[in-house]
């Protein structure tokens, strides 16, 4: 056995010399008379023999601020929803509201629940109520005047999930009612795709901007009181970017679809949405084009 | 770093062993607790209102406003089903926003000519009267629609669709009257505009003795 080795180990150079080395491959080896003793049933070594580890001492110069988070827990349905504080040194923490939720999440409290994504705005999941703001929490700056203190709530007049986790359901079934997809009737003449001028192009800048983070129309008050029927200010600047396009053909069908008492005039220019997106588009505007053009056209 | 990580580690297996209630605390509330209240006279406190709260209905200075409550949260359809879109009905969409629009618009010169005038035509007043009554009975059509919901209440809406009807008639009759046996509208607010003018106690002054605000000049 132990001459078969070594035979092994004098052919191994030479294999190494034959062998490329992208084939080369290394092998596990158990070692026999290791010094390491792995096994995981000795005994732990004795708390007198270890060095403590203390919690971090507090900072001098700490930045204390004081967070009141929304909390409720579906898994408690008779327990009331409340608000929640939480302190954090600003030292510590990012600039932005998520990166507080998720240092509270990852630090303080695992059961904070909260919806994000691409923490630089572009995905809309961390859209929240803070100080009193529609906005996304990963685009909003944390006030760093300690002396106040910040409130977050969900969405305001949404279902809530949990914590801060809204329903949107009816948002995204009211988003797909107004068939938000190009619809033609015609093929393109050379048979290749739908091509648009850069100044039709140009009618769709501020609106295919829109993230849907739902931020505008959970702060539209017709939108609080009616949103079973009426569609809301981010439903309607899409549906208006559909209108807009150039390439779409079912323009007629589409505003029929908006010419009732409750989709589209629940809207009283209110102006909430335009004030609070996060995404600096202006719902309102679209909305009055379409209602032009509904008048007017 | 390493040391670091771990701390924290070791921070949260001992918050998630703690008892239940412990899991949703934050660090800071205990350590506020024992600042601010000791224990005795938080029950010492908490004692009578528990008995309170047990006998009675909760006191509250403001009247309970309960309107529009929410309900329990209907999906319809599968979550995947577009929302049902509405009948087309342009009489309450398009045509009615764009008579609402040409209304409120034709309301600015209605309201302007028999003052600019300077005459009273029962053409105009009627005109401005039909007008007016029109315009606020749309407006509270509206607020009838915004806030009691035909899904919701369909028998509160009829309702008050129904009681601003018979308003706006009876408003309608009463503007009629006013026309008809009394001065009309617009001799009304010049009247009113000028009141004071007659008064004896002002005597008899001709308005250039008068100021900006309507009264005597020289009055101290």
């Amino acid at each position: 056995m132990a001459a078969l080795r070594t035979a092994s180990r004098l052919v191994a150079p030479t294999r190494s010399a034959l062998r490329s080395s992208f084939a080369a491959r290394s092998y596990a080896t158990v070692t026999e008379n290791s010094a390491f003793d792995t096994s995981a049933s000795r005994p732990p070594v004795s708390p007198s023999k270890t060095s403590t580890v203390q919690e971090p001492k507090p900072d001098k110069d700490a930045k204390i601020k004081t967070f009141h988070i929304y909390r409720w827990n579906p898994d408690e349905p008779t327990s009331k929803p409340r608000m929640q504080s939480y302190t954090l040194d600003l030292n510590k923490t990012g600039p932005m509201m998520l990166d507080a939720l998720i240092r509270i999440k990852n630090e303080v409290d695992p059961t904070l629940t909260f919806r994000r994504s691409c923490r630089e705005g572009i995905c809309g999941s961390c859209a929240m109520n803070i100080d009193g703001v529609n906005t996304l929490a990963c685009l909003c700056k944390i006030p760093t005047d300690t002396a106040k203190e910040s409130r977050i709530y969900p969405l305001p007049h949404t279902y809530v999930v949990k914590d801060l986790v809204p329903d949107l359901t009816h948002f995204y079934k009211q988003y797909k009612s107004i068939k938000p997809f190009l619809q033609r009737d015609t093929k393109s003449p050379d048979g290749k795709e739908f091509r648009q001028s850069p100044a039709d192009r140009k009618k769709l800048d501020g609106l295919y901007e829109c993230i849907l983070c739902a931020c505008c129309s959970t702060s539209c008050p017709s939108y609080w009181w009616n949103s079973e029927e009426y569609l809301g200010p981010a439903i309607l600047l899409q549906s208006y970017r559909w209108l807009a396009d150039s390439r779409d053909e079912r323009k007629a069908e589409r505003k029929e679809a908006l010419d009732n008492s409750m989709s589209l005039y629940r809207c009283h220019t209110i102006l909430n949405c335009s004030r609070t997106c996060p995404k600096g588009l202006n719902p309102a505007k679209a909305i009055a084009e379409i209602k032009k053009s509904l008048s007017f056209a | 770093m390493a040391a670091a990580s771990r701390a924290s580690l070791l921070r949260q297996t001992q918050f998630l062993a703690s008892s239940p209630t412990r899991l949703f605390s934050s660090t800071t509330q205990p350590l506020r607790l024992l600042r601010t209240t000791p224990s005795i006279s938080s029950r010492l406190l908490l004692a009578p209102k528990w008995s309170a709260v047990s006998r009675a209905a909760p006191f509250s200075t403001t009247s309970q406003r309960n309107l529009l409550p929410p309900g329990p949260q209907v999906i319809e359809g599968t979550v995947n089903d577009p929302a049902a879109v509405p009948k087309v009905d342009p009489l309450h969409g398009s045509y009615h926003w764009t008579f609402e629009r040409l209304l409120s618009v034709g309301l600015i010169p209605l309201t302007i000519a028999p003052f600019a005038a300077g005459s009273v035509n029962p053409a105009l007043d009627a005109a401005l009267i039909f007008s007016l009554i029109v315009h606020s009975h749309m407006g509270f059509q509206s607020m009838i629609t915004d806030y009691i919901p035909r899904h919701k209440f369909p028998t509160m809406r009829k309702a008050f669709s129904w009681l601003l009807n018979v308003a706006t008639v009876v408003v309608a009759i009463g503007f009629y009257e006013f026309e008809t046996n009394d001065v009309g509208v617009t001799e009304a607010i010049k009247r009113i505009w000028h009141a004071g003018e007659n008064d004896a106690t002002i005597g008899k002054t001709d308005l250039s003795s008068l100021g900006h605000d309507g009264k005597l000049k020289n009055l101290k």
